[in-house]
């Protein structure tokens, strides 16, 4: 049996860190992955990632998981088993593992765990039916593979996985109906929901689903509003259309592996359920096995990339016998920063029941508003949550944006030093990231936004200014479009001064056209397209956009259409040919031609 | 229309006349590229199926517009993908002969036979 100074299960963010830490040290190891590919869950995150520059922040997911693997396969003192699906762990750190159709055995010196998490199921009627996903298998299916499992959702849950799902949905072109939220607040960031809320996603807070309708496959759902018990309330059922529900109700720690390697767990709710007992430095209650991410507690891939790096630290300390305790000290002391901030407090509260105190190196603060300067081209920051994130701070060249020492604390602009230059608004992962500038004397404010959408407006182009809620504000004209290569580009464009507060998302205005033959389903967008390419003839006409060639024989909309060419080409009506009628002039079965029957 | 009992969704069929979408797959992306290797061809059920190398056999059935991958063991429910990265189990079919597959996990082969599995699976 081969024997290898470590072996880490699971090439996630926290596996593919502790890997590079390990080889640092001069420690090898091998990876044990189930996918083609390392890199876990962050292959499918499009969106950039917050935190601070040391840990990739703006940087979006698949591409950290891209810049760590070809790092791994770089690195000699790493092994990458892909395709092997760990089946259980014996004693003696024995692992067991299937690829290639055979079962394969290791051992190690030490073990890092870090099999992470898979999505909470959630019970209601028809919750089994095809078309009910988990987010993240939505996420697979869209991002990793280009693969689009419906077009009408509902997402359930309004946590960052659910909110950053309802983006990435309208980025790749469908609709999303509404997110359901049970509690009476929403669950994750507020500058990922109103990314969400400004493109028109109602949030229904107090609601949840109920029923998937459906026989084989989703084609609606029942929502309903709960009472602060989550009881559903008589009466507030109704339908919404759609054809895929995704689930986005938390995640669960997948502990089965550790549990075989011997350690102990317990049930702490708010790092997910059950979880391995484990030191400040990510020992478990056996000696060697070690663990590190989603495992040990629900939390960011920023995290669990520090706890890869603890686990990984305090492992070549025990197997070489180094000194690595300040850099032990230094990302613990990074890991207490990141989790210092009030959407924390669930982690902190879990940890502390373990016995773990996370210490609070510097309180986050609500920085000040400074001094703004009218009709200057400034930034213009909407960034008023305490989150783990500075890449504003850090990607400002000119210094004009503080945040100071907890990267928790907001933002605070210096409009002095700011030149409107926009870096900020393209590197802020939550596009909460604006600029301005008044033109006082005409009355009018140019805007520009990050857009993240196909396809991209152009110069001159008349759109729809969008107000926080995704309402409808004023007319705006783009005046410049910039783009930039990690694909957040900015949309500059003119509108009233009156709306520069409330305006913050451009949309092309909709455009609804009626149905014109509702058996052929021919809007008259449509058949104007075609009148407009050249085409006067009405057979022409009939032939191209089949309108008055379904069931009914045109009795609905030939005389529609004959209006519509009649008044796009100002030949009468009356000078129009107006087609052949043909038998039969009513929808008949093949089988009374073939039957026949008596002449009469 | 055989959408409904082999649950097949009729939504890439757009109004108008107009050409068939690309099926199910995502062509123009604002962030990402998607970059599709060699198109192969599967059976699914008695039915010809196109997919590119490097998809998983439930992703390739879901461009195909198809989400029923089994029927329950005890109660014949219609089930499918629910976690999409092989935890949960709910997409089991038979593959090449071989019940209990994780298609979320099988990367789609040329020429690979692909059913619904019917109850537990059993070796017939």
């Amino acid at each position: 049996m081969k024997v290898y100074q470590s072996a880490i299960v699971g090439g996630g963010p926290a596996g593919m860190m502790a890997a590079i830490t390990l080889a640092k040290h001069d420690v090898k190891s091998v990876i044990l992955d189930e996918n083609e590919n390392i890199g876990g869950q962050l292959v499918k995150q499009t969106h950039k990632f917050f935190g601070d520059h040391a840990h990739y922040a703006s940087t979006r997911g698949f591409e950290i998981a891209q810049k760590l693997e070809s790092e791994i396969l770089k690195n000699e003192k790493i092994k990458v088993e892909n395709n092997a699906t760990v089946i259980g762990i014996y004693p003696n750190n024995t692992i067991v593992y299937v690829k290639d159709g055979k079962e394969h055995k290791i051992q190690a010196k030490k073990l890092l765990i870090a099999t992470g998490a898979m999505e909470k199921q959630l019970p209601f009627v028809n919750s089994d039916l095809p078309g009910v996903y988990g987010a993240g298998a939505v996420q697979t299916l869209m991002n990793e593979y280009g693969i689009m499992p419906g077009k009408r959702f509902l997402i359930v849950g309004s946590g960052n996985i659910g909110l950053i799902l309802a983006y990435q949905l309208i980025q790749a072109g469908v609709e999303v109906r509404a997110i359901v939220e049970a509690l009476g607040r929403i669950g994750g960031y507020e500058v990922h929901a109103n990314k969400i809320k400004r493109l028109g996603v109602p949030i229904l807070l107090n609601h949840t689903v109920v029923k998937a309708i459906g026989d084989e496959s989703v084609k609606g759902a029942v929502i309903a509003k709960v009472d602060d018990k989550f009881r559903t309330i008589a009466g507030t059922q109704r339908e919404v259309v759609v054809d895929t529900i995704a689930i986005s109700v938390g995640l669960t720690p997948l502990t089965e592996l550790a549990e075989q390697a011997g350690c102990e767990v317990k049930f702490i709710p708010e790092l997910g359920g059950y979880v391995p007992i484990r030191n400040e430095r990510m020992k478990t209650t056996n000696e060697d096995v070690f663990i590190a991410g989603d495992l040990s507690s629900i939390e960011e891939a920023t995290t669990a990339m520090i706890e890869g790096k603890i686990a990984a630290l305090e492992m070549a300390r025990e197997i070489n016998n180094i000194d690595v305790e300040d850099e032990i000290n230094d990302e613990l002391k990074t890991l207490a920063l990141f989790r210092s901030g009030p959407k924390s407090v669930k982690i902190r509260t879990g940890l502390e029941k373990m016995g773990i105190k996370t210490p609070i190196i510097a309180k986050p603060v609500i920085n000040e508003e400074k001094k703004d300067i009218v009709g200057k081209l400034r930034a213009v920051l909407e960034c008023d949550e305490e989150i783990p994130c500075n890449s504003c701070e850090a990607s400002c060249p000119f210094g004009a944006i503080h945040i100071g020492e907890n990267l928790n604390s907001t933002p605070v602009l210096d409009a002095t030093k700011c030149t409107g230059c926009a870096t900020c608004v393209n590197a802020c992962p939550g596009l909460a990231i604006f600029v301005m500038k008044e033109d006082v004397k005409e009355g009018m404010v140019t805007l520009g936004i990050p857009y993240e959408l196909l396809p991209l407006p152009q110069k001159g182009q008349k759109m729809w200014g969008l107000g926080k809620e995704g309402n409808y504000v004023c007319d705006v004209t783009v005046e410049k479009i910039v783009k930039y290569p990690n694909k957040t580009n900015i949309v500059y464009a003119r509108l009233p001064i009156e709306f520069k507060d409330s305006v913050r998302h451009f949309a092309f205005p909709k455009k609804e056209s009626p149905i014109v033959c509702r058996c052929e389903e021919v809007s008259l967008e449509r058949i104007e397209k075609v009148i407009d390419e050249g085409v006067t003839d009405f057979e022409e006409l009939k032939r191209l956009t089949r309108v008055t060639m379904g069931p009914c024989g045109g009795k609905n909309c030939k005389l529609v259409v004959l209006g519509i060419l009649s008044r796009k080409t100002g030949i009468p009506i009356s000078e129009l040919s107006h087609g052949t009628s043909r038998p039969p002039v009513k929808p008949v079965e093949f089988s009374v031609f073939e039957k026949g029957g008596d002449e009469r | 229309m055989l959408y409904n009992t082999y649950g097949i969704l009729p939504f890439f069929h757009k109004g108008g006349g107009s050409e068939l979408e690309e099926e199910g797959r995502i062509v123009e992306h604002p962030i990402l590229q998607f970059k599709r290797k060699k198109k192969i061809k599967f059976y699914f059920e008695d039915r010809e199926i196109e997919a590119f190398e490097g998809e998983t056999v439930a992703a390739a059935l879901h461009a195909a517009g198809i989400r029923v991958l089994r029927y329950t063991p005890n109660l014949g429910r219609p089930a499918g993908l629910f976690c999409a990265i092989g935890k949960c189990s709910s997409c089991l079919m038979e593959i090449d002969g071989i019940p209990n597959v994780r298609s979320c996990m099988t990367k789609v082969k040329e020429g690979m036979k692909v059913k619904r599995q019917k109850g537990k699976g059993d070796a017939v």
